[in-house]
């Protein structure tokens, strides 16, 4: 079925192609807010009849307009009433339907919306618990009003009308009468309220309202993506993703209940709300483009830093957090989202960002406020982090029942297997957390010797960081397949299937030269290359399955960060032919990549295949575009300065990226591709 | 009031250095209600130091909860921020200095080092056949 959404940070609603939402538990439909939803049915009837959409506009990502006619679908359509639904979303969710009479009689109609609100947790819709609460309906002159309540926890949906309805318990009837060729409107409004201190909204006693317009939504969203460099290109899907992923990028920030500023959720529908490790990634994607995005990510991460050794939470003193949820299940401890900690990266790859973020911004203030936060970090590698005392860092969750048994960006139960498709044991040490903390230590260093005056200390890191290159070469590498093993098993053996893990050494450093070009060589070879990207796992693993989530499928974000670890070792043709395949796919979803699709042969299918259950827009996909620019056109920083040095895929033509933001003011960046198939202008 | 409690908010300007090591600071209003009385704490977060005041004050941030909520808080029973998300405990104005309160809380009682308990298992997994 065609699901259609619209979102404003984590607000978001999903329906059918009509606009109707009905009870659904295979996947979330309905109107949510802050993990709960508050409207699970919003059926739409005529004279007791469903609607059959003639068109859908979508093009906004915060409002929708439905064109509905009574009766079945058939190829001749003569309907003597319509019905147009035309909604937006900004906190709160707003209908405006209307009724148009074709006929030349004065008609009476009875339009009905059927409405119900089951407050379910986006976690007891993926796990299908009843709700341990109650849900009260009341009935006011225009108003619909569903209370739900566990305790002290207090949710309401209050639906208002602004022509005059019969309201029942269970929705709304309007009984019209219309002229011919008239119409009749009303306006439904859906308010969510979440109760917080003094009997007030959450939202209302914190820095940011949750309510916005969606005329303040376009104007927030249009300033955003205007201050964003300008791209002109000969290359049509690059063109095409580029604004694909502003526009998304832009409507997946949501509301920070702390900070009072708008923090990037990490996918629509399942991941709407903050996740260390995606938004450091798309932080990571999106640095040159949209840095203003970057610090409150930063700062939101570090306040919430991990503290206390807490078993449930999978909490350690200086560990970044993995996921915060607002729901229910959270607040009772149903799951441990609040926050949980399940990440063995989150807290190296936030070194890398602030010190990537500096690197780019010369925002020295932020680094010299977050030194004791990112030592604290840094201490984490070698404390807690190094579960087994081996000098590398470790996972295994101590919360056996709701925590994560994979802390990598891997996180599915089988993602990580030997190259026969065996489970190893844990604790469980994947390559690539090795190569973060190699970097992490390194970038650390330059933070103490730069910013915090401790260079003894940045020594001392840089002397770990050699000796972890070492150990890591010794102990990681299977000489006779001429790659890194995936992990190390709790004996420290090789965990040696061969899988898209080794991309990410690349883009770390770890890799010893000597070794760089058998990794690449593999990376683009024929048993991880599908012709669209590398798949997560090589087609003859014994977990291989081109549509298995972690074991097979190709992931954009994945790509992308491989394709800049091609660029550091100067394989800029392999890093091109990444791209050019990345972009070539994202044609297939009108510029937006998807979380992930199909690991299968691009001869095969000739289109990219949609892994069932993606979520789209995914933060980390939608900056994939922005990091393939950079790595196209060789966008560095170095002091003062922005390294330039383009290296395009054959026939991309022209590529210009004006007014690129940073240290520097603004420069510009122009490359063009040269090729037996290029044209030259 | 519990005597956890009272232990805590005593330990705070002793434990304050290790604790509060960057740069930001601010008040923080803590009032603990038991039926119709309300206790309250006022503390003055900076760089290293807390100064703890039995009065109701202007503050920047505000945290309710009940006092034998309060209670296991400070004995690390429960969790701060879940009690927020559940509503029974709530939290108004600059929310980062929670999130610089919260650092004080101790961890659950009884709680094992995970390193200890990681060895354990793999040394159990190495005696394994197979």
């Amino acid at each position: 079925m065609t699901r259609v959404s619209i979102l404003d940070g984590n607000t978001f609603l999903v329906s059918d192609e009509r606009g109707d939402i009905e009870p659904s538990f295979d996947f979330p439909t309905g109107l949510f807010s802050f993990d709960t939803r508050f409207v699970s049915a919003w059926i739409l009837t005529l004279d007791g009849q469903r609607l059959q959409p003639l068109s859908v506009d979508d093009s906004q990502s915060y409002a929708t307009r439905f064109f509905l006619v009574p009766g079945e679908p058939t190829h001749y359509v003569d309907a003597k009433v319509s019905v147009i639904r035309s909604r937006a979303i900004g906190g709160s969710f707003g209908e405006e339907l209307t009724l148009i009479n074709h006929s030349e009689q004065e008609k009476e109609f009875s339009l009905r919306i059927d409405i119900g609100a089951d407050f379910a947790d986006v976690f007891e819709i993926k796990h299908q618990r009843p709700k341990k609460g109650r849900t009260t309906p009341s009935v006011a002159a225009n108003e619909l009003r569903l209370v739900y309540r566990r305790e002290n926890l207090h949710r309401e949906t209050v639906i208002s009308t602004s022509a005059p309805a019969d309201i029942d318990e269970g929705g709304m009837t309007f009984r019209i009468r219309v002229g011919p060729h008239g119409e009749w409107a009303t306006r439904l409004q859906v308010s969510t309220v979440i109760y917080g201190a003094r009997g007030e909204d959450i939202r209302s006693t914190l820095p940011l309202g949750g309510h916005r317009t969606a005329a303040a939504i376009h104007a927030e969203q249009n300033d955003l993506i205007e201050r964003a460099p300008k791209l002109g290109c000969d290359c049509q899907p690059l063109a095409g993703a580029y604004r694909r992923s502003l526009n998304d990028l832009a409507a997946l920030r949501y509301e920070s209940i702390a900070l009072g500023v708008r923090l990037l959720a990490a996918g629509l529908p399942w991941f709407m709300t903050l996740f260390g490790r995606d938004s450091i990634f798309t932080s990571l994607q999106v640095l040159p483009f949209l840095p203003g995005l970057v610090p409150p990510t930063i700062l939101m991460l570090a306040g919430l830093q991990g503290s206390r050794l807490d078993d449930f939470r999978d909490e350690e003193p200086g560990k970044i957090l993995h996921e915060l949820r607002y729901g229910e299940t959270a607040g009772f401890e149903e799951q441990p989202h609040s926050p949980y900690y399940g990440s063995a990266d989150s807290t190296t790859l936030f070194v890398i960002l602030l010190d990537e973020y500096e690197r780019w911004t010369g925002d020295a203030t932020l680094v010299r406020q977050l030194e004791h936060e990112t030592r604290a970090a840094l201490n984490w590698i070698d404390t807690y982090g190094d579960l087994l005392g081996t000098g590398y860092v470790w996972y295994m969750t101590r919360n056996p029942e709701t925590g994560l048994p994979n802390q990598c960006w891997k996180d599915s139960w089988d993602s990580v297997s030997y190259a026969d498709g065996r489970l190893p044991g844990f604790p469980r040490a994947t390559c690539e957390l090795q190569g973060y903390a190699y970097d992490a230590k390194l970038r650390g260093a330059r933070l103490a010797r730069t910013f915090w005056n401790d260079p003894a200390y940045a020594d001392r890191l840089e002397r770990e960081a050699a000796e972890l290159k070492e150990r890591f070469n010794r102990d990681f590498w299977i000489p006779d397949k001429e790659y890194y093993a995936m992990a190390l098993d709790p004996e420290g053996r090789h965990v040696d299937a061969l899988s898209s893990n080794i991309g990410h050494l690349l883009w770390s450093g770890i890799v010893d030269e000597s070794r760089a070009a058998a990794v690449a060589g593999h990376l683009l070879g024929p048993r991880l290359f599908s012709g669209w990207g590398v798949r997560t796992l090589a087609d003859d693993q014994g977990r291989y399955n081109p549509i298995g989530y972690h074991v097979g499928t190709v992931w954009p974000f994945d790509n992308s960060f491989i394709a800049w670890g091609l660029m550091k070792y100067g394989f800029r043709e392999e890093a091109g032919r990444i791209c050019d395949g990345m972009l070539a796919a994202s044609r297939y979803f009108d510029g937006r990549l998807p979380e992930a699709f199909a690991g299968y042969e691009r001869t095969l299918t000739d289109y990219p295949v949609q892994y069932p259950t993606a979520c789209s827009p995914q933060a980390w996909s939608s900056g994939t575009p922005l990091l393939l620019l950079r790595v196209m056109l060789g966008l560095e920083p170095q002091g003062e300065h922005l390294i330039i040095d383009p290296a395009l895929p054959e026939g991309i033509g022209r590529v210009e990226v004006l007014d690129i933001p940073g240290r520097w003011g603004r420069v510009d960046a122009l490359g063009r591709s040269r090729g037996p198939h290029d044209h030259s202008h | 009031m519990g005597q956890a409690t009272e232990e805590f908010f005593a330990a705070l300007p002793k434990r304050a250095p290790a604790v509060l090591r960057g740069p930001a600071g601010g008040t923080l209003q803590v009032d603990l209600t038991a039926g119709n009385r309300t206790e309250h704490w006022y503390l003055e977060l900076a760089p290293g130091s807390v100064r703890v005041s039995r009065e109701q004050r202007l503050a920047d941030a505000t945290f309710t909860v009940g006092a034998d909520l309060f209670e296991e808080l400070a004995e690390g029973r429960e969790s701060a921020l879940a009690a927020v998300f559940r509503n029974e405990a709530t939290l108004s104005g600059n929310v980062l200095l929670f999130l610089l309160f919260r650092r004080f809380f101790p961890d659950p009682p009884g709680t094992r080092d995970p390193r200890e308990v990681a060895r354990e298992v793999a040394r159990e997994q190495a005696g394994q056949p197979g």
